[in-house]
């Protein structure tokens, strides 16, 4: 680097000159923006290097388990810095996502020892935790001489740190009481309404309100607009159809899964009159403006339908959306986002959040080592590095959705991004009740939802029937 | 007659126009796909005109795939290398220990030659994940785990009992008499299986060796729970265009038409011992 431009990323990072006075000094001095920003990560690194030794796990390495994903791509792009900054040898696996979780319970079920760390949802740690898989984490969070003063814990948003750490008993609440932080909160995504802009003004529709608005605009974007569905859910046979834009909605109204008693009882809570009405709407919705095929509706048909042009607005993950604005998707540049608050009496959205996370395998032959890397992975200037440069996001961290250059970024492709954020942030986290059949009985209530839509069953009776068989599971369980 | 033979023939022939086209077009339209661009792939409504691209098979070749959302690293061909090292040793594995096996089943009736005869081919019921953690645990200890070496043993699971089982029904179909005729000249045991017993086998051989090549390029869970990312096989990676930000169709199209044509050469270059083979195992009685 010549001295001028390294002067004066140094000031930046002595917090003598603001960021927006670092990119015009060096414009002035011939480099790029992106250049710019790879000497702002690189020098930031060294900073930290100042206040941490982080050069003890030198020479040894980690091996990590990994996901094909944009998060994973944006870490690899910039793991150099990790390795320059620790002398550590990072290795990974990455595995596409349709066969990654099989692979993860098969390394953790056989007690490998290959993987010191891997990525995971929220959801799998409920399985992995209480078994033994992985580690409590919060034993290296809180130790000073493992954790470097900058990794400021705290600016992790409170709903993700909550929703990644549990006790471990059925029914306790995410991030109660005896919590453990089985992983570290890495990128999510909340669930919110992407739609076209383009089909929007042709069919003179604005974003729905509220649970009745969205009924409607489907229906009219379905009639109005020539070659394509009013709105894309998914609707397959797993529990990933209840969990977007259906439990945001349904937990909008105060709904829930599952009741826990005062004696830590679980019992079936969705047959309620209010939750039948809801499920009345979602299933008319469908019916009326959804996908002809919604019942093998995944995430990639729901997401490719949006950015082919072959449907006005999805419900799900606001990510899939980020996703389908960009690309050689024939859509891209079309796309906007709203908030979605179901329940005309709620102050706001309730997203139901998926949790890209790290953990550390129980089976680690060096853990120290392990939670170094997970320590820089998550920390906040790998983060800012990933939302400045890479498709790293939902960014974790408040100070990211703060950094100027990153909302820049976003409002200049992806205009109503950050504000439907903003504007669900506070209610994002997850609405299930954490319990191990979580799996079985959500995968359950797809196949009713099924039925309802196909008319096989009205929504009354396939909610009580839902609810006696969840019952049943619960108490054979030993859970109920 | 002659009119209503012509009628037959010309009603035949449309039966089996509309088979060859129920049953190629899925095919057609893949290699259609594996020409063309995701945008021009996902119009709606389809068409078959299209500027044609070698973008994708390019992306696989040379594994980068430049796309508008930035650089994708593609491991198609080590995925496709790994098939092939997987399945062609197996399968010569699987050749080396089951043919004899399958002839000393044939020929020579011993104390508990049907119990290891079915307990060999037990190993095809046994369901693969079942059988694949356990064996995780032991490959770690022993070193084999991510090895091909290892793979190549767990996939005997799938070659062996097959080769054994059709190969014996072909030995026992040849009479004993040419063997013992041969046998009174003054030949070997060993002489009498290379020279007698393997040749007229021969066909069958052939048909068991491409069917379990077959089963074997399919397979799936083994190289999945038992290997790490850089032993995957064409059936793993074929699933890494498939990612959150997105379907790349085009390379997925792509690559199963580089994935199926080993296989399909290797069939068209047996057809003649396969149907030969086949046939042969279909009049046994």
């Amino acid at each position: 680097m010549f001295e001028k431009e390294k002067d004066l990323v140094d000031a930046f990072v002595r917090g003598q000159v603001s960021r927006r006075g670092l990119l015009r000094g060096l414009a002035a001095l011939g480099v790029t923006a992106a250049t710019a920003d790879l000497l702002i990560n690189r020098a930031t690194t060294q900073a930290l290097a100042q206040d941490f030794d982080w050069q003890r796990h030198s020479g040894t390495g980690v091996k990590l388990l990994l996901n094909k994903h944009p998060y994973t791509d944006a870490m690899i792009a910039n793991l150099e810095t990790f390795t320059s900054l620790t002398g550590m040898e990072v290795a990974y696996d990455v595995f596409p996502e349709d066969v990654y979780f099989d692979k993860v319970t098969a390394a953790l079920a056989s007690r490998s020892s290959e993987y010191d760390a891997f990525m995971t949802g929220a959801y799998m740690t409920w399985t992995y935790g209480p078994a033994g898989w992985c580690n409590d984490l919060a034993e290296w969070i809180g130790d000073p001489e493992k954790t470097a003063p900058g990794y400021a814990w705290e600016d992790m948003l409170p709903g993700l740190r909550a929703s990644t750490a549990w006790s471990g008993r059925p029914g306790d609440p995410l991030g109660g009481e005896g919590a453990k932080q089985w992983c570290i909160p890495w990128g999510f995504e909340l669930n919110n309404l992407s739609y076209n802009r383009v089909m929007f003004d042709q069919a003179g529709v604005t974003p729905p309100q509220n649970m009745g608005e969205l009924v409607e605009a489907a229906a009219k974007l379905n009639r109005d607009v020539e070659g394509a569905y009013g709105i894309g859910v998914r609707g397959s046979r797993s529990w990933a159809t209840i969990h977007p834009g259906f439990l945001s909605a349904y937990a909008n109204f105060g709904q829930k899964d599952l009741s826990v008693s005062e004696d830590g009882k679980l019992s079936a809570a969705m047959n309620t009159p209010e939750s039948k009405d809801f499920h009345a709407q979602w299933v008319k919705m469908i019916q009326d403006s959804g996908p002809t095929n919604w019942s093998t509706y995944t995430w990639y048909q729901v997401g490719t339908d949006l950015g082919a042009g072959a449907s006005a607005m999805i419900y799900d993950a606001d990510i899939l959306g980020f996703f389908m604005n960009g690309g050689d998707n024939a859509q891209a540049g079309n796309l906007g986002y709203a908030p979605f608050a179901a329940n005309p009496a709620a102050d706001a959205p309730t997203p139901n959040v998926w949790v890209w996370s790290l953990a550390m395998s129980a089976f680690s032959r060096n853990p120290d080592a392990a939670w170094y890397f997970l320590q820089w992975a998550s920390g906040v200037e790998h983060a800012l590095f990933g939302a400045r440069e890479q498709d790293f996001v939902n960014p974790v961290r408040q100070s990211v959705w703060s950094d100027e250059a990153f909302r820049a970024r976003m409002d200049k492709s992806y205009p109503g991004y950050v504000q439907q954020y903003e504007a669900s942030a506070p209610g994002a986290q997850i609405y299930f009740t954490p319990q191990p059949l979580f799996f079985d009985l959500t995968t359950e209530w797809a196949a009713t939802l099924q039925e309802m839509v196909a008319d096989q069953v009205s929504v009354d009776e396939g909610l009580d029937r839902l609810a006696e068989s969840v019952d049943g599971q619960l108490a054979d369980a030993g859970l109920g | 007659m002659d009119h209503a033979s012509r009628l037959e023939r010309i009603l035949r022939g449309i039966a089996i126009a509309a088979m060859v086209l129920f049953f190629m077009f899925p095919i057609f339209w893949i290699l259609l796909m594996s020409f063309q661009t995701n945008e021009t792939i996902l119009r709606n409504p389809p068409s078959m005109a299209f500027a044609p691209t070698l973008s994708n098979y390019a992306a696989l070749l040379t594994g980068r795939l430049d796309t508008a959302a930035g650089t994708l690293d593609i491991d198609f061909m080590q995925n496709l290398k790994n098939s092939v090292i997987l399945s062609v040793f197996s399968v010569a594995v699987a050749l080396l220990l089951g043919v004899p096996a399958a002839y000393a089943f044939a020929r020579h009736k011993f104390r508990g030659s049907e119990d290891i005869a079915f307990t060999l081919l037990s190993f095809r019921f046994a369901p693969p994940l079942l059988v694949v953690l356990p064996l995780a645990l032991y490959f770690q200890d022993i070193g084999l785990a991510d090895t091909y070496i290892g793979l190549i043993w767990v996939y005997q699971l799938i070659c062996l009992p097959l080769i054994l089982w059709i190969v014996r029904g072909y030995f026992e179909d040849i009479s004993p008499d040419v063997e013992y005729a041969y046998r009174i000249a003054g030949h070997s045991w060993f002489a009498t299986f290379r020279r007698i017993a393997l040749p007229l086998a021969g066909p069958g051989i052939a048909a068991a060796g491409l069917l379990a090549f077959i089963f074997a390029w399919n397979n799936f869970v083994f190289a999945l729970v038992l290997g790490s990312a850089d032993k995957q096989p064409v059936t793993v990676g074929a699933l890494a265009f498939v990612t959150a930000s997105g379907i790349q169709y085009g390379q997925i199209a792509a690559a199963v038409v580089l994935s199926i044509a080993p296989t399909l050469a290797l069939a068209i270059y047996a057809q003649r011992y396969l149907v030969e083979g086949l046939s042969l195992g279909a009049v046994k009685g």
